[in-house]
């Protein structure tokens, strides 16, 4: 009985199965390179195996799978290639983001890619590849990136940035440091995922984001939460703006509309708080 | 052969069966209450000593691994954290830069830092490859203290080591004594999550490391013999950090019903000095801030952490012991995950894929009279394997 029920459970598993379009990547020849014959696979009950703990920041982010393949040339130098598969492009650009320096060497592969000394990473579409390289000596640079437009190339549509980074404004905004946080946004379990980018203006740190919910109930949900947190149980909800105190984040500006809630971290100073809020506002009142 | 685990012998294999042995009661040795000024608020924390370190911790302490917040960090030193546990390759490295702008112009007497630095390994068999060099090893410490903002790390680890062979890397050993030397670490220590007893009797018998962060949990099936290295290791006056002592990590379910009891169970054994759990919500330190206060298990939360040891033994948890037991080298541990994936997860397709993929003999698992294999947890590992090789004559049409 057991087995028909794992036998039926495999069937429906497999039509949805991202195994099923694993078989689509195939790692690419190199000139003067070859490849090993065995290319190693991990799920998300083996990818402990390949990263360690490093394999629950990756799992949060929705990890599918991730395909691994060697090269070694004639001196005896390696490159390893990592094919991380996320379940979609956001939660790609989510562990990328999370990885990313904004003062990195930024190169045009996939969506976007850096580099430095014997490892390239890049994100295309669902996918996030790092690629590390031993021995390479002076030609290290060149050798990633020849293997990293190769993969790019086999990985297919390289898709974008999520759409919704474009709504922060562009003034004071540090490049690059874009981030997808995909849970427990700020330290708390009742916040879903937020976007959010670091500013620096007049020589101030602060950071702008964005939670998007899948609805106005959902975000009503997480505010009530929210102000019950921060002891303000009885405060009557409603959408508009909050300037709240925060025992861990000091004072935030939020504002709730619809299935969005959006604010200001970090940021003391109550003028440039009323600036980057109408900015903010604005350039989201253009992506409706 | 074909004997099935019966109630009694599946008892005996795990750690409820083992009664008393399940929990310990002594005290560590120097274990003393510090009242602790936490966010404001007086409150009584426990403390250890780190081994020969001298290095006097809380036993709870944070694992920065998965948390890009700072201000989280923040909450965790001005609560009474001190050690701030993360390493080189974490976030790729954002990890540490986060560290760093959180402990910019604090104290540096204040908080502690152990980071850990890794070298190319062969991943099957745990040893290193060539480019591990003692130059690659320092190059990358010093990238670690430039992101970090800091001109030492009070303990830096040798990282993820899973074999006796490598414990002993000499370019590594190399590389820790020119730091010491020149102030970059006041303590080398070694971290393994994998073939953890080997890992920490050949620690031992170096006589190079002063801390051991090792994973350490109810769960873990080889948990006799781990804690015996461990009690070992602290013999000899090497520091304890315990991990993994609520996630479990390797191949391990995470179905730990109570964080704070898995936390206590760990700090019962005086061997261990302090543990570094990772967390990245504020509720979550809180959790470990209680622990900190007071980490005796009560009567409740000793009888669930047996219920839970008894029933992860239903899936090979990859201890490999079996690795070489086998006369025919058959991959156990994957055809015992492709019998979880059959069992467990209901997912034939994905059983199947693993199956084909370790390209087994035709005959595989049928011609010994007698199986060598002596499972850790009590597994009829034959009579597992002989079902699951059944799925590479099964037409994958007929799955799909």
């Amino acid at each position: 009985m057991i087995k028909a029920i794992g036998l039926m459970l495999g069937i429906v598993g497999f039509l949805w199965s991202p195994w099923a379009q694993a078989a689509d990547f195939k790692f690419p020849s190199v000139n003067d390179w070859k490849q090993a014959d065995n290319i190693q696979a991990f799920d998300s009950s083996t990818l402990y195996e390949y990263i360690d703990g490093g394999a629950d920041l990756y799992l949060a982010y929705d990890f599918e799978e991730l395909k691994v393949a060697e090269y070694q040339n004639d001196k005896k130098a390696s490159v390893t290639v990592d094919v991380y598969r996320h379940r979609t492009p956001t939660h790609a650009f989510g562990i990328y983001s999370q990885e990313r320096f904004p003062g990195a060497n930024f190169i045009e592969v996939g969506v976007q890619g850096y580099q430095e000394k014997h490892a390239l990473n890049f994100l295309s579409g669902n996918t996030y590849v790092k690629i590390t390289s031993y021995d390479t000596g002076p030609e290290d640079q060149a050798v990633l990136l020849s293997f990293a437009k190769a993969v790019a190339g086999n990985l297919g549509e390289k898709g974008a940035f999520p759409s919704l980074l474009a709504a922060f404004p562009a003034e004071g905004k540090v490049k690059n440091s874009e981030k997808f946080m995909v849970r427990k946004f700020l330290g708390y379990p009742f916040l879903h995922s937020a976007f959010s980018a670091d500013y620096e203006v007049s020589g101030k740190n602060f950071r702008l984001f964005i939670i998007e919910g899948k609805d106005q109930a959902d975000c009503r949900d997480m505010m009530e939460k929210y102000l019950e947190q921060l002891g303000m149980k009885d405060k009557t909800v409603a959408e508009g703006q909050y300037t709240l105190s925060d025992a861990y984040h000091g004072e935030i500006d939020l504002h709730w509309r619809g299935a969005r809630i959006w604010g200001i971290l970090d940021l003391g100073d109550p003028g440039l708080r009323s600036k980057y809020s109408k900015l903010f506002e604005e350039e989201l009142q253009k992506r409706k | 052969m074909n004997k099935q685990i019966g109630r009694r012998d599946f008892m005996k294999t795990t750690l409820a069966g083992c009664g008393g042995l399940f929990f310990l009661s002594s005290e560590a040795k120097g274990q003393e209450t510090k009242i602790v000024d936490s966010r404001g608020k007086e409150r009584k924390f426990v403390y250890r000593t780190l081994g020969r370190t001298g290095l006097k911790l809380p036993v709870i302490n944070m694992g920065v691994m998965n948390s890009d917040n700072p201000n989280l960090i923040r909450a965790a030193l001005d609560s009474g954290m001190v050690l701030l546990d993360t390493a080189h390759g974490y976030m790729g490295g954002r990890n540490e830069e986060t560290i760093g702008s959180v402990i910019k112009g604090r104290p540096r007497d204040s908080y502690m830092i152990g980071s850990k630095v890794s070298l190319p390994q062969d991943r099957s068999t745990g040893l290193y490859l060539e480019g591990a060099t003692m130059e690659e090893f320092l190059r990358k410490l010093d990238i670690s203290l430039k992101r970090l903002g800091v001109d030492h790390v009070e303990i830096l680890y040798h990282h993820g080591v899973s074999r006796k062979e490598s414990v002993v890397h000499e370019p590594v050993l190399k590389a820790m004594e020119k730091a010491k030397k020149e102030g970059k670490i006041r303590f080398a220590g070694i971290s393994t999550h994998m073939n953890e007893t080997e890992v920490v009797h050949a620690t031992v018998d170096s006589k190079f490391y002063d801390v051991i962060l090792v994973a350490y949990n109810y769960q873990q099936k080889h948990l006799s013999e781990v804690r015996s290295a461990i009690a070992r290791a602290s013999q000899a006056g090497i520091g304890i950090v315990g991990m993994k002592a609520i996630r479990g990590g390797h191949r391990q379910t995470p179905s730990v019903q109570s964080a704070a009891a898995a936390l206590k169970w760990v700090l019962q054994d005086p061997n261990v000095h302090t543990i570094v759990p990772g967390f990245t919500a504020f509720e979550e330190m809180e959790t470990d801030l209680a622990v900190l206060e007071n980490p005796n298990l009560t009567e409740d939360e000793q009888k669930a952490l047996q219920k839970e040891a008894s029933l992860t033994s239903l899936y090979c948890q990859g201890c490999r012991q079996c690795l070489n037991q086998c006369r025919n080298h058959l991959p156990i541990p994957d055809l015992m995950r492709a019998y979880m994936y059959t069992y467990d997860y209901r997912n034939l397709a994905l059983a199947q894929d693993l199956v084909l993929s370790l390209n087994l003999a035709s005959r595989a698992c049928q011609d010994c009279s007698q199986c060598s294999v002596k499972c850790s947890v009590g597994f009829n590992v034959p009579a597992k394997i002989k079902d699951v090789v059944r799925l590479k004559d099964v037409p994958s049409e007929f799955i799909a």
